[in-house]
């Protein structure tokens, strides 16, 4: 029942995160293909390079999943071939991270749609943060600053906050979850009957 | 002697399910025995072994609580699933992982490796193959082979041969018998033949997950005779009793359309670039109960994937004189048992999965109910019904896998090793409901490496030999010329 | 499904994988501090040499590769170029505003961006995943927990494929047959995607547990069956980028592309 992570815990998060490091690694040419529209239209795709870390911890409901889930997803990204190279492992890093930091505040306890969408929006401020630096977007005007910040953060709630949601609604019920998650007390009541 | 394991008063319950699987349940396993349990499909085996070495519930998580428990210092499992148990992805690299917890050293690896594989019969042109490519019956000698490299003093089977032919199964069986001679050994096992005369030590487990018999194997096949029977488990005489008991005839497959109803003229299956299966020229009519029996890996799954149209396929293959490529949907004329039954699921509950098809014929809800409740009690599904697929047992997969494939009665039946991994009640069961079906008139196309079913429920044997049909002939030809080879 | 495609191998190759990550992030390191566009884009054709003529790979295949280098050259400098600050304006037309800075900015960028995916891409195109961790475990002392882990994982990618096949044979041989339009294609996507994950996470959880009965551990020692070390080439590797940066800078200082030393707004 202890909440450090068991080597069950480590593989399905990293399985998790390599299936999304393939999106992530797809989702660079769409990414690049819709930013061909101008005014930031690709920020409200953006929100996908924050998804392993949401959907990791609404599975698995552990300490420490979502910064490895999103580290371990753009490793993947990276072995891959994805078109960022190591900017990717930075940007993980970050996002990953600034996930974590939100459901540590939640102390690991709330697993509603709020939650993870604040957690999105996080990563999505750790992005934009690394982005100041890397990116010289501060170098941008200020309304189209604006702009970007904005829709990048939309982009993160319907995407690795609402949609993220819903996957893992859907795979409750298959019943897959119950594999991994911590065993309700009430079960082990059960067994003095 | 001394006791290496042993649970005191255990008790487990699956969350969810409705009852303890086990209550207060205790038994002990001295140094070097070799211990068989044996118990109806479903009665608790496999999570038994599991809790034995202590993977319930530090890497499994279920509910239990005992009062003792002692785990052996070193043990190896084999698993009843062959697919799950490899850690990477080639054939070296799976026994040498073993080697790597070991602490063997590097240079040493590559002799050991081949050790191994030799000691399970497997022999590769190049170790480094990769084991997804493997047939289910090598897949499960590999499986055996890492576990052979623990070299632990306690060795727990479940099932190991489940999907073996008979030659691997009896290969294997006898390796074990050498390399456990001075091991302790704990089988969980269905079909015993092979087992019976090296343990010494039977236990018959029921279903309510208590101990009906415990003592040597003499004791426990003379004295506790009605308990397996009640049961419904195999012992020796199992098919000869059954055979008395219902004075069963021979099946006879005359007396239907002469038409035939599948024809195939060089029929080939590919995987990828690669021929599989040929099929110079066959005939199929109504009423057949072909079994295609062969070696592991000689095709005999892809003969079937190829009848479902699932793999590419060059050729004529009519049925009912239409040509089979152009049917729009085959599972109209076609059910399918998968080899693996975790392949066939695609819904999220026990009773659904047996309901699916007849919801997509739009039964109406009533009709739906009372066939989905008739075959889920047939098949002793009944307490499962709100279960995932998933969580039953290998053998209630099994049966869950035949009872979703028949529900609909199509006129062509194509089943994969349906019988393995089953107690004897449910192996008679299904074969009768099989050659129910079989004497309205469907054809049945079954893989298996049950002898006795060739001898005492099919009509024509089809043998597939590296790929190809080799011999086609009635079933009592093939058993005549069978009983000659061996006498 | 095969994932793995042939290739020549080259002494790429053969570089140690720590080393050659550990490389790729120290000149990830250094070129965020490279603010001069001419330096950036000498450093590229240093960089495209290697993925040119070193990796192994046919040419057709690296053609095709880089395609997408070109929507990240753009998705890198477009807003820059288009909306960037600074003093000289070129162009303005509503919201637009090309100033010479900005453009200059928006080009470095991209340049930059094509440097990050081609180091990235070579080091892909030319790493075995496995060796990859078992360098990270035996030089870099990553947990064996993670290492595995990891190769577990890697090793489930391609039988994802085959699980969709599988899927797709359980959905003909159940009669399941698609529907038509937008709604079609959403239960489609569902009925591959929601299984595919579950599955596996199902199968990850099987490894886990056969990894554990294998006496797989953290705690003790282990020892490798595949040793990586490191050799010559290393070196080789390292003395490359020496020679590419120092002639980066000096070409860049002797003969420039562009009259700019530093693309920063402030500087
Ligand atoms: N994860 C699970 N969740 C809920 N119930 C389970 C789970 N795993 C097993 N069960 C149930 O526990 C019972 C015992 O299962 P177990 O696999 O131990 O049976 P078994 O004796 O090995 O059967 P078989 O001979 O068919 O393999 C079965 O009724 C099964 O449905
Ligand atoms: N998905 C696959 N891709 C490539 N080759 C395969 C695949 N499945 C099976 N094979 C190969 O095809 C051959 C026939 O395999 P098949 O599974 O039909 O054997 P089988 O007779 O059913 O054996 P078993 O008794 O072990 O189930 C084997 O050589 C196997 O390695
Ligand atoms: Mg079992
Ligand atoms: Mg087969």
């Amino acid at each position: 029942m202890g909440r450090a992570l068991k080597l069950t815990d480590i593989l399905v998060t990293i399985i998790i995160a390599l299936i999304f490091g393939l999106v992530y690694k797809l989702w660079g040419p769409l990414y690049g293909f819709v930013s061909v529209f101008g005014l930031h239209a690709e920020q409200l795709i953006y929100g996908m390079w924050f998804i392993a870390a949401t959907v990791a911890y609404l599975i698995i409901r552990k300490p420490g999943v979502a910064l490895l889930a999103e580290v371990a997803a753009a490793h993947g990204e990276f072995i891959f071939g994805g078109e960022w190279g190591v900017t990717t492992l930075i940007f993980g890093l970050g996002q990953g991270l600034a996930a974590e930091l939100v459901f540590a505040a939640v102390r690991y306890k709330k697993f509603d749609m709020f939650t993870v969408s604040l957690a999105a929006i996080a990563s999505a401020g750790a992005s934009i943060l690394i982005d100041f630096y890397y990116g010289y977007i501060g170098d941008l005007a200020l309304w189209n600053l604006l702009l970007l910040i904005g829709i990048r953060c939309v982009g993160a709630v319907l995407i690795a906050g609402i949609f993220a949601y819903f996957i893992v609604q859907a795979l409750e019920k298959t019943k897959v979850t119950n594999l991994i998650r911590p065993v309700s007390s009430n079960d082990y009541k059960d067994l003095d009957k | 002697m001394e006791v290496i394991a042993s649970v005191n008063k255990l008790r487990l319950k699956f969350p969810g399910a409705e009852s303890l699987l086990f209550k207060d349940f205790s038994l002990s396993i001295r140094k070097g025995e070799k211990v068989l349990i044996v118990g109806s499909s479903g009665s608790g085996k496999s999570t038994l072994l599991q809790v034995l070495t202590g993977l319930i519930p530090s890497s499994v998580e279920v509910p239990m609580k005992v009062e003792n428990i002692k785990i052996p210092l070193s043990w190896g499992f084999v698993f009843q699933d062959p697919e799950s148990q490899f850690c990477m992805p080639y054939v070296d690299e799976e026994i040498a992982f073993v080697l790597e917890n070991l602490q063997i050293p590097h240079d040493q690896m590559p002799s050991y490796i081949s050790y191994y594989l030799k000691q399970v019969g497997l022999s590769f042109d190049d170790m480094h193959t990769k084991t997804q490519i493997l047939s289910g019956g090598m897949k499960q000698r590999l499986a055996i082979a890492a576990v052979l490299a623990l070299e632990s003093d306690v060795l727990f089977l479940d099932e190991p041969t489940a999907m073996l032919d008979p030659e691997g199964t009896e290969e294997v069986w006898n390796t074990i018998k050498e390399v456990g001679e001075d091991k302790t050994l704990v089988i969980v096992e269905h079909k015993i033949n092979h087992v019976v005369d090296f343990v010494d030590r039977v236990i018959i487990l029921s279903d309510n997950g208590e101990i009906v018999a415990d003592g040597s194997k003499q004791e426990v096949f003379e004295q506790y005779k009605h308990v397996l029977i009640d049961q419904g488990i195999w012992y020796p005489d199992a098919w000869k009793d059954y055979l008395l008991a219902n004075g069963k005839p021979r099946p006879q497959s005359t007396g239907w359309d002469s038409n035939s109803a599948i024809t195939l003229t060089d029929f080939t299956g590919f995987r990828g670039k690669n021929k599989k299966i040929e099929i110079k020229n066959v005939d199929v009519f109504p009423g057949e109960w072909i079994t295609v029996l062969g070696k592991n890996g000689a095709g005999k799954s892809t003969l079937l994937h190829a009848m479902m149209d699932l793999i590419k396929t060059k050729g004529v293959y009519t049925i009912f004189g239409q040509d089979a490529k152009k049917i729009n949907k085959l599972s109209d004329y076609a059910a399918f048992v998968f080899q693996n039954p975790e392949f066939q699921f695609v819904t999220n509950s026990v009773y659904d999965e047996v309901a699916f098809t007849l919801r997509l014929e739009k039964w109406n809800l009533d009709k739906v109910s009372n066939k989905v409740e008739e075959l889920l009690e047939f098949y002793f599904l009944k307490n499962h019904e709100h279960s995932h697929p998933y969580q039953l047992s290998m053998g209630q997969k099994r049966r869950l896998s035949v009872a979703a494939a028949t529900v609909k009665g199509q006129p062509i039946l194509l089943l994969d090793e349906p019988t393995f991994g089953q107690d004897a009640k449910n192996t008679f069961a299904i074969l009768e409901q099989i050659e129910y079906l079989r004497s309205q008139g469907t054809i049945v196309i079954m893989v298996t490496h049950d002898l006795n079913i060739v001898e005492h429920f099919s009509t024509r044997v089809w043998v597939i030999d590296q790929g190809e049909l080799t011999i086609d002939c009635s079933s009592s030809e093939y058993t005549k010329g069978m009983h000659k080879v061996v006498g | 499904m095969q994932l793995d495609f042939s290739f020549r191998e080259t002494w790429l190759h053969k570089i140690n994988p720590s080393f050659k990550f550990i490389l790729i992030v120290a000149l990830f390191i250094h070129i965020l501090f490279i603010h001069n566009i001419n330096i950036i884009i000498n450093y590229m054709i240093g960089t495209a040499i290697l993925y040119i003529l070193f990796t192994g790979h046919p040419w057709k295949r690296l053609l095709i590769i880089s395609i997408p280098f070109i929507l990240i050259f753009l998705t890198s400098s477009t807003s820059m170029i288009f909306f960037g600050k600074g003093e000289v304006t070129w162009f303005k037309w509503g919201l637009i505003h090309i100033t010479e800075e900005g453009f200059f900015r928006g080009l470095h960028l991209g340049f930059r961006g094509l440097v990050f995916a081609t180091l990235g891409i070579i080091f892909a195109l030319t790493t075995r995943p496995v060796y990859l961790f078992y360098s990270l475990m035996q030089q870099l002392k990553l947990k064996p927990k993670y290492a595995y882990s990891f190769m577990a994982a890697v090793r489930l990618i391609p039988i994802m494929f085959e699980e969709l096949q599988t899927i797709r044979y359980a959905l003909k041989v159940r009669g399941v047959q698609s529907q038509k339009g937008i709604l079609g294609f959403y239960h489609l996507l569902k009925s591959y995607s929601i299984p595919m994950l579950s599955q596996s996470i199902r199968r990850a959880h099987r490894i886990a547990v056969a990894m554990e009965a294998k006496r797989f551990s953290d705690t003790t020692k282990r020892t490798y069956y595949y040793l990586v070390g490191f050799s010559k080439l290393d070196v080789y590797l390292l003395i490359y980028f020496v020679v590419v940066i120092g002639t980066s800078y000096y070409f860049a200082n002797s003969y420039s592309y562009f009259p700019i030393q530093d693309v920063r707004y402030n500087n």
